[in-house]
């Protein structure tokens, strides 16, 4: 079921009016898992069955796995699930035929469950709060992916119908709509007509949808996560930020501090980490090689195949040479740090850009096609720039873009929501009916799709 | 050695590896050093190791949480 969808917008009504008519705990916990359970099942059972599956294994092997701590199995325990889980995952993926929606994201949260309690941490005594923890429908599909220590206590909690909150997580899902409906939907056929078939474009038109696509996806993917925070704030949960304004990023090491949050940090503390750790007595080599293989993970934690590999290396390649050239760095943001910032920032823009190609194309010999025709001629006349969207559409494509980057830097300034929460209430409402119109009528509904339901 | 020597010690190895002018306190954790990240939080706990001649577990590699608590494994190690 998607966010953006007519069943979602009456179940969750629904869920949301049943959900604060009893505020106690176990009632809304049955309820939570009931309309967790509808919303995974809604197109298949399949779904659901994996789902669960993976859920009962990964509660029971926690359980087995603390009890033996510290006896010599431990290590055996762990391994074993790792490799079952992961099996699992690549199997679904490859072999059966369905791929089991969410699985990607739920995998890493039971894995990281695991490892948690191998190095310490008390395992969940309870089958419902921890089947919650993994199928929490808001976060379920695209995560984020929500760590066992900051989502579990939330869970635990009875939680009262507040209306200050309702309307902020309304108002945070509204924003996650906007990027979603008047800037990625709005565009992607537009792109994806160029990248079907990169062979029959003109190269400014490969020049063109290289630059864009890194704005598309990020308006998609922050817009899914921004619903997602949105909704578990409705029903008086804190999910973890996924994006912190990664287009301001210097540096490829610093855009992966703020680009999908929840899937770097969990690859820095669960493979990076252990793994620069076991290769530390070769120094500065043991870690450069660890960022590789941790980039490498990332890649293909989207899909297999040599495309997504490379993805990943051109990530890892990257940090590895910004940490090897951090003195280098240093030295020139201090000469000319008004040169420095703006360079670095398109930089890394152009790079990343670059980058994503492996990922949007998922073909090698593609991306190398694109990469040698970038700069082939400039003779495009504007017609074909269009790639069919009218020229008010591209207006309103662009004011969107300026719209939602600039509400970023302001809300990095002071909280937008705050701000408005304070303003005369004429002044609020006429905000709330301005955004609502806009939305409604400059929108590309029926398009349905996120990008990343696909991983 | 006192915890006091050890956080001596340890503002040497910090200020080499991260080759900066920091001054340590017990309660301070990454995020208030410039340049201690996952990065060269590594490469801090090998020079650590070397120094001391001592060996950190994962968990403990993961789990410490301040200063102080790097300081207190360091004189359980070495005691």
């Amino acid at each position: 079921m998607e966010f953006v969808s007519l069943p979602f917008a009456a179940g969750l009504v629904v869920v949301f009016v049943l959900y604060y008519l009893f505020p106690n705990r176990r009632w809304q916990r049955a309820l939570l898992l009931m309309a967790s359970a509808a919303f995974i099942g809604y197109n298949s059972l399949v779904h659901l069955a994996f789902a669960v599956g993976i859920t009962l294994f990964s509660f029971y092997a926690g359980r087995l796995l603390a009890r033996k701590i510290n006896r010599r199995s431990a290590p055996f325990i762990l391994w074993g699930s790792i490799a079952l889980l992961i099996a699992v995952w690549i199997a679904a993926r490859y072999a059966v035929g369905v791929f089991p929606l969410g699985i990607s994201f739920y995998t890493f949260q039971a894995l990281a469950y695991l490892i948690e309690i191998y190095w310490e941490e008390e395992p969940e005594n309870s089958l419902p709060d921890f089947a919650l923890y993994m199928l929490l429908f808001m976060k379920f599909l695209s995560g984020p992916i929500e760590r066992a220590d900051q989502l579990l206590p939330q869970i635990k909690k009875a939680r009262m119908f507040n209306y200050e909150q309702t309307v902020r997580g309304l108002m945070t899902l509204a924003g996650g709509a906007f990027m979603k409906l008047m800037i990625a939907d709005r565009i992607a056929p537009s792109l994806d007509g160029v990248f079907v078939d990169v062979h029959n474009a003109t190269s400014m038109q490969l020049l063109q949808v290289t630059m864009l696509y890194p704005i598309q996806l990020y308006a998609d993917f922050a817009g899914y996560t921004l619903m997602a925070i949105g909704i578990g704030q409705m029903f008086g949960f804190r999910l973890s930020p996924n994006f912190n304004r990664p287009f301001t990023s210097q540096s490829t090491t610093e855009l992966w501090r703020r680009w999908h949050m929840s899937l770097s940090f969990w690859v820095r503390d669960y493979v990076f980490t252990p793994l620069s750790a076991s290769l530390r007595q070769h120094g500065v080599w043991g870690i450069r090689l660890s960022l590789l293989v941790t980039f490498i993970v990332i890649g293909v934690w989207h899909g297999a195949g040599i495309a997504f590999a490379a993805y990943g290396l051109f990530q890892g390649l990257l940090v590895v040479f910004e940490q090897a050239t951090a003195r280098q760095h240093e030295w020139f943001q201090k000469k000319a740090p008004k040169i420095y910032a703006p360079l670095m920032t398109i930089r890394t823009y152009v790079l990343f850009a670059l980058s994503l190609l492996f990922f949007r194309l998922e073909n090698t010999r593609e991306v190398f096609y694109v990469y040698s025709h970038l700069f082939d001629g400039f003779t495009t006349g504007i017609k074909e720039l269009k790639l069919g969207l009218t020229d008010f559409y591209w207006i309103v494509f662009g004011i969107a873009v300026v719209l939602m980057f600039a509400a970023e830097w302001a809300e990095s300034q002071h909280s937008l929501i705050d701000r408005l929460r304070r303003a005369n209430p004429l002044v609020r409402w006429a905000a709330y009916f301005v955004f609502a119109t806009i939305l409604f009528a400059f929108g590309a509904f029926g398009v349905e799709n996120f990008i990343y339901t696909q991983f | 050695m006192t915890k006091e020597e050890i956080l001596q010690q340890l503002n040497d190895i910090f200020r080499r590896v991260l080759n900066n002018k920091l001054t340590l306190t017990y309660d301070m954790s990454a995020k208030d050093v410039d340049g201690w990240d996952s990065m060269t939080n590594l490469m801090l706990i090998g020079e650590i190791e070397k120094h001391y001649d001592i060996h950190f577990k994962m968990r403990e590699i993961v789990k410490l949480a301040n200063v102080g608590e790097l300081c207190d494994t360091i004189l359980k190690k070495i005691a």
